[in-house]
C-alpha cells in the first residue's frame, strides 16, 4: 500500500517535471547543454544498469545516484554556459534515463521495484530544486551564488546539498520498510544510516567531484571522476557477495541435522523465518537480527553429537538435562568456529527457562528466547497448516507462559502468527 | 651470516643515499617554490597519515595503497624535491612495523618520489599545472606525463624491494620483480588515474587542499568494503571447516579426515600449478566431500562382519546426498561435481556414474587419491596404519586401474615438499569405538567395484528409492 503510494509520488514527480520542461521548452532546452546532458543521461543509464544489491536485500545503483547529483549539481563556467539548465530538467532527464537503464533487468527478469526507484528520484529531485531551484538568500539560488564563492566553499555545499538529498532518501527506504516489516520506525531508521552511511559518504564527495571537475576539464570529467566510485561499487558488490555466501552456507549447515535423520525435516528454516517476523515484532537491531537468524538456523546443531536420533527430533519433547547438553554441544561447535561467538551465546542459553530471570536475575539473551518460543512451537505444530494444531500449540506453550517462557516473546508470537494467516 | 647481517644495514643505508642523492637531483631540475609550501606541508600530513592507516593483513589482491597515490600526486604539484621530502616524511608514520622497517620504507619512498618527480619533468610534465587548462591539454601535460611517472614508480618500488627480499629471504630478484609487478600492476593503472583527478582538482579546478578530502573519501569506503570482504571471507571459511569437524567427530575413524584430504588437495594442486581460484574450489569439494555420508543410517556403517549388498548400495548413494545438500549454495558450483563423482575409477567401475579415465572430473580424481592416501595412512579396526611410503606404493599399484597416474605422480612431488604424519590412533580408543566399514579404504573400492559392479553404477538413480528416503529421514 504504502508501496505504491510512493511509486505513484515518483510518477506524479516526473509528470510534473515532464510537463515543466514541456512549458518553457525553448528556454530549457538549449543547443549548448544538450551535450552535458547526453553524457549524463548515458551516466545514469549505465549505471542504472549495473545496480548492485547490499546486505539486507538493499538495493543500489550508486553510479546511477552519484552522475544525477552531479547532474543537479554541475555549474559550467561564465565563458562556457554548457550547463545553463534548470531543476525540473534534471528531474526530468534522470527519471527517463532511470526508466531506460532499468530496460535489461526487466528482460532479464531480475526483480525491479518501482517504489525503489522513485524513492532515489524524490531524493535527487530534493537535491536538484534545492541547488537550483530554492531561492536562499535574498531571493537567489545557490546556483546563482555561487560565482562568488572560493572553489572550497562550492565543495562543502554540494556536500551537504547531496548529503541531504541522500539523507531523504535513506528515512524514505527506512520508512518504507518500517511498514512493510512491522518494525518501530526509529529502530529501522538507525539500521539504515548504519548500513547506507558508507556507500552514501562516497556518493556525496563523487557527486561534488564530478561537479567541480567539469569547469575546467569539461565532458570528460564525468566518466573520469565516476572512477574512483567505481571501485567503491566494486568493494561493496564483494563484500555483500561473501556475506551471501556465508548466510547460504549457513543455511546448508543447518540442514546437516535433517540430512542425518536427527530433526524434521524443513525445521530449522521454519524457526529461522518465524524467529526473523518475532525480532521485527520485538523491534530488534538489524545486527542483533543477523545473529538471531544464525542461532536459529544453527539452534539444532548439538544434535550432530547424538549417536541416536530424539524421535522426530522434537526437543521440546526432551528431558530438560538432554536439552541443555544439546544447547551446549551446539555452543561449543559454534564457538570452535571462532567468529560466531554472538550466536554461541544465544545457543548456550536457548533452554534456560524464563524463571531464571525473574527468580534468580539470571542475565538471558533476548533471541535465546525467541528461539525457545519459536522451536517450541514447531516442534509441537509442526510443518501443518491445520490452523486447530497451530492453536493447541500455541495453547500449549501458553500453559508455560511466565515460568518456561517469557511472555512478551509469546505476544510476539501470537502477532507474527496472526499477521502470517493474514 | 655476518655478510648478511651487515648487508642490510649496508642496503638501507644505500638506499636513504640515493634518495638524499636523487632529491639533489631533483631540485636542480626544479626548485621548491614559495608557493609551494602549503601544498607541501599538506602533502607530507597526507602521506604520514596513508601510510599510519595501511593495511598490511589485505594480501595482494585486496591492496591499496594510498601512500603511492600521494606520492605520485606530489610529483605533479611540488615537484621531485618535494616528493622525495613528502616520502622520507612516511618516517613519523605511526604503525606496527618495527623501526628498522619504517626506515627502510620511508627511504624508499624518498627515493621513489624522487624518480617519479624526474621522469614526470623528463616526460614533458608541466612543472606549473595551473599554466594549462582545457582537457586534451591537461591530458597531454600532466595526465600522460603523470602515467609515465607511475610506471616509473611501479618499477623502482618492485626493484628496491627486490633487494631487500633477495638479502632477507635469498628470494632471486629476476624471479620477485616479474612476480611483484603481475600482482600489483594492474592497481598500479588506478594509482595513475586518480593521481591525475587529485592533481585537476587541486589545481585546474581550484579546491585546494581540500580535494584530497574529496577524492579519498569513495577510495576510504572502498578500502572499508575489502577489509570487511576479507574479514568475512576468514570467517566464512572457519565456519565452514569447523562444522564439519563437528560433524566428523562423532566417527573416531573419520576424525579430522576432510580436514587431512583439503591440505592433501591443496599439496597436489600447486602441484600441478593450478590458479587460486581452482584450488579455492578444490579445497571447498575436499572438505565437503563426504558430508553426504550423513544421511547413511549409522547401522549401515558400523555393521560386524561381512558387509551386505544392501549396505554397500546404501553407501553408494553418499556422493549424490552430498551433492543433493550443497547444490543451493553458489559459491560451490565449480565443486559439486567433484563431489559427486569422488568415488569413480580410472577403471570404469566406480559409483555412482560408472566415467573412466579422464571423463572423470579432475577434482574428483584428485580427492579421490587423497581420500585413498588418508584413508591408507590412518589406523583401521583390522590394520595398521601404513607408513607415508607404504601408502604411495599402494597408489602406485593401483595406479591406472583405481586411481588416475599422473595425479599419484603430483601426490608425490608434494610430499616432498611436506612431511605428513600417519594418523595413528590408540588402541584404546579404537576398542571403545569397535568395527566400522571404511568406505575410502582402497580394498572397499575393489569390493564394491567387483560385488555390486554394475548395480552400483545405477545407485544415482536408487537414491530416490523411497525405501532408503524413509530410513535416511525417520
Amino acid at each position: 500500500m504504502i508501496g505504491v503510494a510512493i511509486a505513484m509520488l515518483g510518477a506524479i514527480l516526473t509528470v510534473a517535471a515532464v510537463v515543466a520542461v514541456g512549458v518553457r521548452f525553448r528556454e530549457q532546452v538549449m543547443l549548448s547543454t544538450l551535450p552535458i546532458v547526453g553524457v549524463f543521461f548515458v551516466a545514469i543509464v549505465v549505471g542504472e544498469i549495473f545496480r548492485i544489491t547490499l546486505p539486507g536485500s538493499r538495493r543500489a545503483a550508486p553510479m546511477a545516484t552519484a552522475a544525477s547529483l552531479a547532474f543537479a549539481m554541475t555549474v559550467g563556467s561564465a565563458q562556457m554556459p554548457s550547463a545553463d539548465y534548470a531543476g525540473p530538467l534534471v528531474i526530468a532527464v534522470t527519471a527517463v534515463a532511470m526508466a531506460v537503464g532499468v530496460i535489461p533487468n526487466v528482460v532479464r527478469r531480475r526483480r525491479v521495484r518501482l517504489p525503489d526507484l522513485a524513492i532515489r528520484l524524490i531524493g535527487i529531485a530534493v537535491a536538484a530544486l534545492l541547488f537550483r531551484e530554492v531561492p536562499v538568500w535574498e531571493g537567489r539560488t545557490v546556483l546563482d551564488l555561487q560565482a562568488n564563492w572560493p572553489a572550497y566553499v562550492l565543495a562543502l555545499v554540494m556536500l551537504l546539498i547531496s548529503a541531504l538529498g541522500l539523507i531523504v532518501e535513506m528515512f524514505l527506504v527506512a520508512w518504507l520498510r518500517a511498514v512493510r516489516s512491522h518494525a518501530p520506525l526509529l529502530r529501522t531508521i538507525e539500521d539504515e544510516f548504519r548500513a547506507a552511511l558508507a556507500l552514501s559518504a562516497a556518493l556525496s564527495s563523487t557527486s561534488a567531484l564530478v561537479a567541480l571537475a567539469e569547469r575546467p576539464l569539461g565532458l570528460v570529467a564525468i566518466p573520469l571522476f565516476l572512477f574512483p566510485l567505481f571501485l567503491t561499487q566494486f568493494a561493496v558488490r564483494r563484500q555483500s557477495a561473501i556475506r551471501r555466501t556465508y548466510r547460504q552456507t549457513i543455511r546448508t549447515l543447518s540442514r546437516l541435522t535433517e540430512l542425518g535423520g536427527y530433526t524434521e525435516v524443513g525445521h530449522a528454516s521454519r524457526v529461522a523465518g518465524l524467529s526473523m517476523a518475532m525480532g521485527h515484532e520485538l523491534g530488534m537491531s538489524e545486527r542483533d537480527m543477523l545473529d538471531l537468524e544464525y542461532a536459529a538456523l544453527l539452534h539444532d546443531i548439538g544434535q550432530v553429537s547424538l549417536t541416536e536420533p530424539i524421535p522426530g527430533g522434537a526437543t521440546v519433547l526432551a528431558a530438560p538435562a538432554d536439552q541443555r547438553r544439546i544447547a551446549h554441544d551446539g555452543a561449543e561447535i559454534v564457538r570452535q568456529t571462532g567468529v560466531l561467538d554472538n550466536v554461541a551465546v544465544i545457543l548456550e542459553a536457548q533452554t534456560t527457562p524464563f524463571r531464571q530471570v525473574r527468580e534468580f536475575g539470571e542475565v538471558l539473551p533476548l533471541s535465546s528466547r525467541v528461539i525457545k518460543v519459536c522451536n517450541a512451537f514447531d516442534d509441537l505444530a509442526g510443518h501443518s497448516p491445520d490452523s486447530a494444531k497451530r492453536d493447541a500449540a500455541v495453547e500449549r506453550i501458553h500453559l508455560g507462559l511466565g515460568y518456561e517462557y517469557d511472555p512478551r516473546v509469546v505476544d510476539a508470537l501470537v502477532r507474527a502468527l496472526a499477521r502470517s494467516d493474514q | 651470516m655476518s655478510v648478511l647481517s651487515h648487508a642490510v644495514p649496508n642496503y638501507l643505508a644505500a638506499v636513504w643515499l640515493g634518495a638524499v642523492g636523487l632529491a639533489a637531483v631533483g631540485w636542480w631540475m626544479h626548485p621548491l617554490n614559495g608557493d609551494d609550501v602549503v601544498a607541501l606541508v599538506v602533502l607530507c600530513v597526507m602521506g604520514i597519515l596513508s601510510e599510519s592507516v595501511k593495511e598490511n593483513n589485505l594480501g595482494v589482491r585486496t591492496g591499496l595503497s594510498f601512500t603511492s597515490i600521494v606520492l605520485l600526486s606530489s610529483v605533479a604539484l611540488v615537484g621531485p624535491f618535494g616528493a622525495a621530502v613528502v616520502g622520507a616524511a612516511t618516517l613519523l608514520a605511526v604503525n606496527k612495523d618495527r623501526v628498522e622497517v619504517r626506515v627502510f620504507n620511508s627511504g624508499m619512498t624518498s627515493a621513489i618520489g624522487a624518480v617519479g618527480g624526474i621522469v614526470y619533468l623528463l616526460g614533458w610534465g608541466a612543472a606549473h599545472v595551473s599554466d594549462f587548462s582545457g582537457a586534451g591539454s591537461l591530458l597531454l601535460h600532466v595526465g600522460v606525463p603523470m602515467m609515465v611517472a607511475d610506471i616509473a614508480q611501479a618499477l623502482s618500488n618492485a626493484l628496491i624491494l627486490s633487494g631487500i627480499v633477495r638479502l632477507t629471504q635469498g628470494t632471486p630478484i629476476r624471479r620477485f620483480v616479474p612476480g611483484m609487478l603481475g600482482s600489483s600492476g594492474p592497481i598500479y593503472v588506478g594509482y595513475g588515474i586518480i593521481g591525475f583527478l587529485f592533481v585537476v582538482l587541486w589545481i585546474p579546478a581550484g579546491v585546494g587542499p581540500f580535494s584530497a578530502l574529496l577524492i579519498l573519501a569513495p577510495l576510504f569506503v572502498a578500502r572499508w568494503a575489502f577489509v570487511q570482504y576479507g574479514d568475512e571471507e576468514r570467517a566464512h571459511e572457519r565456519t565452514l571447516s569447523a562444522l564439519v569437524a563437528a560433524v566428523e567427530t562423532k566417527d573416531l575413524y573419520t576424525r579430522g579426515h576432510s580436514e587431512r584430504v583439503a591440505i592433501l588437495c591443496e599439496l597436489m594442486a600447486s602441484s600441478l600449478s593450478m590458479s587460486r581460484s581452482e584450488i579455492e574450489a578444490l579445497r571447498f569439494a575436499a572438505m565437503l566431500h563426504d558430508i553426504g555420508k550423513l544421511a547413511i543410517p549409522t547401522r549401515a556403517l558400523r555393521r560386524a562382519g561381512e558387509i551386505s549388498d544392501d549396505d554397500l548400495v546404501r553407501i553408494a548413494t553418499h556422493p549424490a546426498r552430498g551433492v543433493e545438500m550443497v547444490r543451493d549454495i553458489e559459491f560451490l558450483e565449480g565443486s559439486i561435481e567433484a563431489i559427486r563423482h569422488h568415488h569413480e575409477r580410472m577403471d570404469g567401475r566406480g559409483y555412482p556414474a560408472g566415467l573412466r579415465g579422464e571423463e572423470i572430473p579432475l577434482f574428483a580424481r584428485i580427492i579421490a587419491v587423497a581420500d585413498a592416501f588418508d584413508s591408507l595412512t590412518t589406523s583401521r579396526s583390522h590394520r595398521d596404519a601404513y607408513t607415508v611410503e607404504e601408502a604411495v606404493a599402494e597408489l602406485h599399484r593401483r595406479a591406472g586401474v583405481h586411481l588416475d597416474p599422473w595425479v599419484v605422480a603430483a601426490l608425490e612431488r608434494g610430499l616432498v615438499r611436506r612431511v605428513w604424519e600417519p594418523t595413528r590412533l590408540e588402541p584404546r580408543l579404537m576398542a571403545t569405538a569397535g568395527r566400522a566399514f571404511d568406505h575410502d579404504d582402497p580394498v572397499a573400492s575393489d569390493l564394491m567395484a567387483d560385488r555390486a559392479g554394475p548395480a552400483l553404477a545405477s545407485s544415482e538413480s536408487r537414491g530416490a528409492d523411497p525405501l532408503l528416503a524413509r530410513e535416511a529421514t525417520p
